[in-house]
């Protein structure tokens, strides 16, 4: 054995004596299952601000900053704005209390309340009360605007598009209304309908005829062709649903907890104090297409737990 | 009679024959356009400096996850397959039954895919870096702990014994007689498993675990492709970065590919490997601080709610026998596309060296995108369904197989193929008797061991509407099922383990008649 074959030898043994003790550093604590509460160093006094993306990415990022900094002026606490990729992320971070306070649509916010007992229901737009989905075509697809809810019928055999799996005005209520004009979502061609994951990449998608029909939410497809997104050339608005309950806020339960006595009262005074006379609250405004916030409460949210449970969303 | 061997090359590309003949009927061609925009955006990324920061930001993350998740697996995986491996029980305590269930133990972690590891996690314990990391270390670290345990136990004992027969303690003659030995083969495989790790940190943003797969996913949604391409080029960099140095250090320290892990005894710059290996603790332990890696808040579990009202009724009546065959025809199908296709493009373009270089681009690309991705793309022009996600799952595959292909017939002698060039046949056969008759054994053989990986790979390309247990798995999740989900991933474990038992037979088999 020469030398340099020798401390090769020696090397490559000190290593796999070594390996053992460096991995549990790296290893280490993931393997240790702690039932400890969440920290408080982790969530002191920096309120988490999320929403669930229906939206393009740009217009998320310009809205909630402009709220974060808003409710952090109005309250005097740090809010901080965390993106989350898709709805049932959404929901798990605020189970998880990874996120504080959620603009949740209908079905999520349902989803959130029922995983997270003690969250608390504090506000909707005007416009939730009775808020509404558009069926949209591709100008090209043949499908002709009707008034009555059987017309959705024409939709068999043709391609399809919802927006995310979790959405309420972008699925969960057009589910409930195809089902009762007679159409099962193995119907559509391909023997599925597809999910685009938000109301802007549906109308993108219809628009270019990858799918024949979608259904969005009333407020994004007003927003898209008022800003020449959607063109009515290639995209048309077939039929729109009946109203139901749709967007809210929701907060952890434990907010007063964390932030003293009466911050979730507060809370919800401050969104619900937003006005158009004020220039940044109107920016807000615009950008949620409402007028103002009004208070909500979580029984309004009736029908669509019984629907979500119907189509097998809630459970 | 038995085919010869460049002809069980191309069998697999007899799939192409029914994809073709179903893929008129599957165009819609409704998103031409946004097929054009997209091509047209790969020369005109987007150059604003926000988007640039924001994308370069996603892949130092992308590239953090991976390096951790990789780094943990291999120092994991070692120490698992010293545990499985039969020689070190036997040599320790004379027994070899303890490696045989352990070895069966982690055929379990390593039969769920990184993406569904890292959505049960996600689950558990919240939006945490960590999350990714482990998320890539559990499946990786047991199929490191399978591949050191099956180089341990082929490795010549001869030394071993004969420390053992001069009164050498067991851990000693261990250490002395296999530890030298084994660094190459482990080195090289971890080599693999690195450019494996950052395919898959890529794959777990575009489910939103964060990094530049989360950037891509939402960019491609919106349809910014100028944006998309922006942070597709900065991977590009990053993949063939990566490839290259990794290539480099194989060929330095005169490794074995990865297609026959043979051993090829000590490796002559044993002391190089050994420095790279230590010097990659400091430097994964700086990763992980920056990256914000908390080990102690993976502890904080979170209960899973409504775990008790278990519905298993409601479970039993999911069309399982559709959900399985499904994903079994989608396998098939991109299995067969994959390993097929590869040789047939190389022998198409073997002509003209810049088609061939064209279709090395191809690979390049293929392998870029995420499967997720490309299915998207797809459905800009094709139906939704199985097809289409074959596709998907296929053209990703291919961009992996090609390269390996293409490797592997750069390493043989050229004698054979100028002599029958020379003989006067077409630069066609020539490929096809001188070089790919060579390979075809081993390059079937690991096609076998990568059906097994698109066996699990099909979880990712659910996105296309009913296809397999991918996308009801994605459903059940948005729908917090989680009977459903416990059902689905048993059954996909089974599937996959079955799939790994015949997929090993069939590569032994061919390993052996090479």
């Amino acid at each position: 054995m020469t030398i340099r074959s020798r401390t090769t030898a020696v090397l490559a043994g000190l290593s796999l004596v070594l390996t053992p003790l460096l991995a549990p550093i790296i290893v280490g604590g993931t393997l240790r299952p702690q039932a400890v509460a969440a920290e408080p160093a982790r969530t002191a006094r920096v309120l988490r601000l999320g929403a669930i993306p229906d939206q393009k990415p740009e217009k998320l990022n310009r809205l909630y900053p402009l709220v974060a900094s808003e409710l952090s002026r109005q309250l005097g606490v740090t809010v901080k704005y965390v993106p989350v990729v898709d709805y049932t992320a959404a929901v798990t971070a605020f189970r998880t209390g990874d996120l504080d306070l959620v603009w949740f649509g209908g079905l999520t916010g349902v989803q959130a309340r029922l995983q997270k007992p003690g969250a608390r229901v504090l506000a909707q737009r005007d416009i939730d009360v009775a808020f509404h989905s558009i069926f949209i075509a591709n100008t090209g697809s043949g499908i002709k605007p009707f008034n009555q809810q059987k017309g959705l019928a024409q939709l068999k055999g043709k391609r399809f598009s919802f927006g995310s799996e979790s959405s309420t005005s972008g699925r969960l209520m057009p589910q409930y209304f195809l089902a009762q004009a007679g159409v099962k979502l193995s119907d559509f061609a391909g023997g599925a309908p597809g999910f685009s994951g938000s109301h802007d990449a549906t109308i993108a998608l219809v628009q270019s005829g990858t799918y024949d029909a979608g259904v969005v939410n009333e407020q994004v497809w007003r927003s898209s062709l008022h800003d020449g997104k959607a063109k009515r050339s290639k995209v048309v608005a077939i039929w729109k649903s009946p109203g139901y309950q749709d967007y809210h806020w929701i907060a952890q339960g434990d907010l007063d907890q964390r932030f003293g006595k009466g911050f979730t009262l507060k809370l919800q005074q401050a969104i619900l104090s937003w006005r158009p006379s004020d220039p940044q609250q109107k920016q807000i405004l615009a950008l949620f297409s409402a007028q103002q916030f009004t208070a909500a409460d979580a029984a309004a949210y009736a029908k669509i737990e019984q629907v979500g449970r119907q189509i097998g969303k809630i459970r | 009679m038995r085919p010869a061997p460049p002809l069980l090359l191309l069998l697999p590309a007899l799939v192409l024959l029914p994809l073709l003949l179903a893929l008129p009927g599957l165009v819609h061609g409704g998103g031409w356009d946004l097929i054009a925009e997209f091509a047209g955006a790969a020369f005109t990324p987007s150059l604003d400096p926000v988007v640039l920061q924001s994308l370069l930001a996603g892949l130092w993350v992308t590239v953090a996850m991976a390096l951790l998740g990789w780094g943990t697996s291999l120092f994991g995986g070692l120490l698992l397959g010293l545990a499985s491996s039969r020689t070190v029980w036997r040599t320790l305590v004379g027994q070899e039954l303890p490696a045989a269930v352990i070895r069966r133990l982690l055929a379990v972690p390593r039969s769920i895919h990184e993406l569904l590891w890292g959505l049960l996690l996600l689950q558990l314990v919240g939006l945490q870096p960590a999350v990714a990391v482990l998320a890539i270390a559990i499946p990786y670290a047991a199929l490191v702990a399978r591949v050191v345990s099956d180089l341990l136990d082929a490795l010549p004992t001869a030394n071993l014994e004969a420390l053992r027969a001069s009164g050498a303690p067991a851990p000693a003659a261990l250490l002395t007689a296999l530890g030298p030995p084994l660094l190459p083969g482990v080195l090289s495989y971890g080599g693999y498993r690195l450019e494996c790790a950052l395919r898959s940190a890529t794959l777990l943003g575009v489910f939103g675990l964060g990094g530049l797969g989360t950037e891509l996913k939402l960019t491609l949604q919106s349809l910014e492709f100028h944006e998309l391409w922006s942070g597709l080029w900065f991977l590009l960099v990053v993949m063939l970065l990566l490839e290259a140095g990794v290539g480099l250090l194989r060929r330095r320290w005169t490794m074995p590919r990865r297609f026959a892990l043979h051993q090829a005894g000590v490796g002559r710059r044993g002391r190089e490997m050994l420095l790279a290996l230590l010097a990659l603790l400091p430097l994964l332990l700086a990763v992980g601080w920056a990256l914000g890696v908390d080990p102690v808040a993976l502890g904080h579990w979170q209960p899973l709610p409504g775990l008790g009202s278990g519905r298993w009724q409601a479970v039993l009546s999911l069309p399982w026998l559709q959900l399985v065959g499904g994903t079994l025809v989608l396998t098939a199908l991109a299995t067969g596309l994959a390993v097929g296709l590869a040789p047939l493009q190389l022998l198409l373009a073997a002509p003209w060296p810049w088609l061939r270089r064209l279709v090395a681009c191809g690979w390049v690309l293929a392998r870029l995108w995420p499967p997720p991705l490309t299915l998207l793309l797809l459905l800009f022009v094709l139906k939704p369904g199985l097809i289409t996600a074959a596709l998907a799952l296929g053209l990703h595959n291919l961009g992996i197989l090609g390269r390996l292909l293409r490797e592997s017939l750069d390493d043989q002698s050229p004698a054979v193929q100028e002599a029958l060039v020379a003989a006067g046949s077409g630069p066609r056969l020539a490929l096809f008797y001188g070089g790919l008759s060579g390979v075809a054994r081993s390059y079937l053989a690991y096609g076998a061991y990568r059906s097994d990986v698109m066996l699990r790979e099909t979880v990712v390309v659910g996105l296309a509407g009913a296809v397999g247990l991918g996308s009801q798995m994605l459903e059940s999740l948005s729908s917090f099922a989680w009977d459903q989900l416990a059902a689905l991933l048993v059954v996909y474990a089974l599937l996959t383990l079955v799939g790994e038992d015949l997929s090993d037979r069939l590569r032994r088999r061919l390993l052996r008649q090479a």
